[in-house]
């Protein structure tokens, strides 16, 4: 392939259209938060949110269905490529997906702490387009304006529940340690610019390339800024020891939130991680060019095995979910170790299948706890086989499909994440592998506990049946039947990704 | 011998940058802080003109010195009971945090000396239309990344700190 393709300021306009539509959205919110009342506002926020989520995702979902070629935007700020319009479209989706949840039932219907949806719907959207900017970034600067504006926005959205103190409890925790890995992160990138004495990813690669040929190694001031933006990447994805924040927000936020939490950020921030190892450090999968595939191995070994631990002793299902998205990231690690084409493939597949099933289990969750007054907690799982058999069947293919059992979604994209890193070879690989799927293991005993409280544990005297509201049985149901035919025809969908995830060279 | 003038500048700013920086982390009075910002501040800006960044140096006075700080002096003065704050964890952990430091510290002083810095001839002052152009034209979409993440910020600020309801676990 020749040289790509840089367009200018002008010229990158009409590739960024899905951001564009974005913008119009976030402004047409807050215009119609302000003028509108009453039941004509509530039927304005949702069709402003659909339209404007249906518009950027189709536009991206254009770009990807017809291969549009790879360019590099805004003299070489963004990347427009297969890579980023895969993610722009899951965000798109998964942004939806929570703006359901969240949606406004009746005119005087606001969120926990009488929010208005309207005030949640700007943010979700802002937030939303910060993460189609982290998956586009290919230079340091674009990459930590669009981090700070997920994580900026995100602390806000924690603290929504104004009337509980979990979500203030956990939110103040969360802007904490997102400024201190922000604040490393940064550090990391000034010594980067300072040893490369450039911004720009593919710059920055042939510097490094370069510097790593003359001291036959990656050097020790790469190594080290590398392991400071770690802290940044792997805080967005809650990657162990980053991960400290996550069971407080993710138990303290109202559930939607969560359920975008759990997601949104994870799958951008590994946007990120696999761009700027792709394109800065050219890292490839040999233990012996460089200590990348060993450092990756390392925190997938620790993510998952701290995700999966800790996740056993928990009673609240919430938090409970919050450790499981923890060692998902741990699986998700796997097959970014290997730095290759299968495992970037692989991990934005396992994103994909992750984000049905992640966002299905939170939506149940919900479901359930405002029928009951907000209890979380295992116990609250008793009986739902018999007492909402719908619903209880859709969380039993979410958690089948978290723990990946065949034939569900989870196992498919679990299968590829292990057989990306297996193709690695070397005994380093077998052995990180091996934790892999004994973490797997570990993980089926806390899942099952709420299966065996679904179906096993017969309902108390006083539980009546559970009527849930009829979007959310819908809702759980659109999710729940791609998590089983992706399980059984997957093809399809991962051929495309495997065709697309190519970046901009 | 002839003393170099920019070298003892620089170690004068980096002297005041760094123990006003102590004080702000170790004072235990957090007025006292707050002021020891100040110097944190202004040597920094110092390193700016230094650097030749005159620009960054001026809005980094005005900025900070003249806004954020007088910000934080507000917030603390505004604040009720600041000064008897009850610290529910007490287990600091002192040891091995002074051991991690100073390896840490160890491990980038040694990093930092012994890397080969690229180094370029810096123009002269003033920046500030490079600056202009640079905001307007190569970076344009930081630019105005910024500002969204600006108003976003704001509407942020404003939907948690608009007390439309009175918290009520803060009732008890």
């Amino acid at each position: 392939m020749g040289a790509p393709l840089v367009l200018d300021n002008v010229q990158s306009l009409p590739f960024i259209g899905p951001e564009l539509t974005l913008g119009a959205g976030i402004l047409l919110l807050l215009v119609w938060e302000l003028v509108a009342h009453g039941a004509r506002k509530r039927v304005g926020l949702l069709a402003i949110m659909f339209a404007t989520l249906g518009a950027a995702g189709a536009q991206a979902a254009f770009a990807l269905a017809h291969d549009a070629p790879a360019v590099s935007l805004f003299g070489g700020l963004l990347a427009s490529d297969g890579f980023a319009h895969v993610f722009r479209v899951l965000f798109a989706f998964v942004t939806a997906v929570v703006a359901l949840y969240a949606a406004p039932v009746r005119a005087d219907d606001a969120l926990p702490g009488k929010r208005s949806t309207g005030e949640m719907y700007l943010l979700l959207l802002t937030v939303a387009l910060g993460l189609s900017f982290m998956a586009m970034s290919r230079h340091l600067l674009m990459i930590y304006l669009s981090i700070e504006i997920v994580s900026v926005i995100s602390f806000v959205l924690a603290a929504f529940s104004i009337d509980d103190k979990k979500s203030s409890e956990g939110a103040l925790k969360y802007v904490i340690y997102g400024g201190v890995a922000s604040g490393i992160m940064l550090y990391g990138m000034s010594w980067l610019y300072g040893a490369t004495q450039s911004l720009a990813l593919p710059e920055i690669g042939a510097r490094v390339a370069a510097m790593s040929a003359a001291q036959h190694g990656v050097p020790p001031v790469v190594f080290l800024a590398t392991v400071c933006m770690l802290a940044g990447f792997g805080y967005k994805i809650s990657a162990a020891p980053f991960h400290m924040w996550t069971p407080d927000v993710y138990e303290g936020a109202p559930t939607p939130v969560t359920a975008f939490l759990s997601v949104g950020p994870k799958a951008a921030g590994f946007a990120v991680l696999v761009r700027f190892f792709a394109e800065a450090l050219r890292a490839t999968g040999s233990l012996h060019a460089s200590p990348w595939p060993l450092v990756a191995g390392v925190l997938a070994m620790l993510t998952m095995t701290v995700g999966n631990l800790s996740a056993i002793g928990q009673d609240n299902v919430k938090r409970m979910l919050a450790y499981s998205s923890i060692a998902h990231a741990g699986y998700m690690l796997l097959g970014f170790a290997v730095f290759s084409t299968t495992g970037t493939a692989a991990i934005v597949f396992y994103a994909l299948t992750y984000c049905l099933m992640n966002l299905g289990a939170f939506l149940v969750v919900l479901a359930l706890a405002e029928q009951n007054g907000g209890d979380e907690s295992v116990g609250a799982f008793r009986g739902l086989g018999t007492r909402a058999p719908v619903l209880a069947a859709c969380m039993a293919v979410f958690l089948f499909s978290l723990t990946g059992l065949p034939p569900f979604a989870g196992f498919v994209g679990k299968f590829y994440l292990f057989a990306a890193l297996v193709r690695g070879g070397g005994n380093f690989t077998w052995l990180v592998a091996t934790v892999g799927v004994l973490n797997s293991v570990v993980s089926l005993f806390y899942y099952a506990r709420v299966l065996r409280s679904m179906y096993l544990t017969p309902a108390g005297a006083s539980d009546a049946p559970v009527v849930v509201a009829r979007r959310h049985t819908a809702t759980a149901i659109a999710l729940a039947v791609p998590t089983v035919a992706l399980g059984v025809y997957w093809a399809p969908l991962y051929d495309l990704v495997a065709r697309t995830v190519g970046m901009v060279p | 011998m002839a003393v170099d003038l920019t070298l003892v500048s620089f170690f004068a700013l980096a002297a005041l940058t760094l123990v006003s920086g102590a004080v702000v982390a170790f004072s235990r009075n957090i007025i006292h802080a707050t002021v020891a910002l100040l110097g944190c501040f202004l040597g920094i800006a110092g390193l700016y003109v230094q650097l030749s960044a005159d620009f960054l140096a001026a809005v980094q006075v005005l900025v900070y010195v003249g806004g954020t700080l007088t910000l934080i002096l507000f917030a603390v003065m505004l604040t009720a009971r600041i000064e008897d704050v009850r610290t529910s964890n007490t287990s600091t952990g002192l040891p091995v945090g002074v051991a991690l430091v100073a390896a840490l510290l160890l491990v980038l002083g040694k990093v930092a000396t012994t890397t080969a810095w690229p180094e370029t001839p810096r123009a002269p002052m003033p920046s500030t239309a490079k600056l202009g152009h640079a905001l307007l034209g190569d970076y344009l979409l930081p630019f105005e990344l910024g500002s969204i993440l600006l108003l976003a910020a704001m509407i942020g600020a404003v939907v948690l700190a608009r007390r439309a309801v009175k918290r009520n676990w803060e009732k008890a």
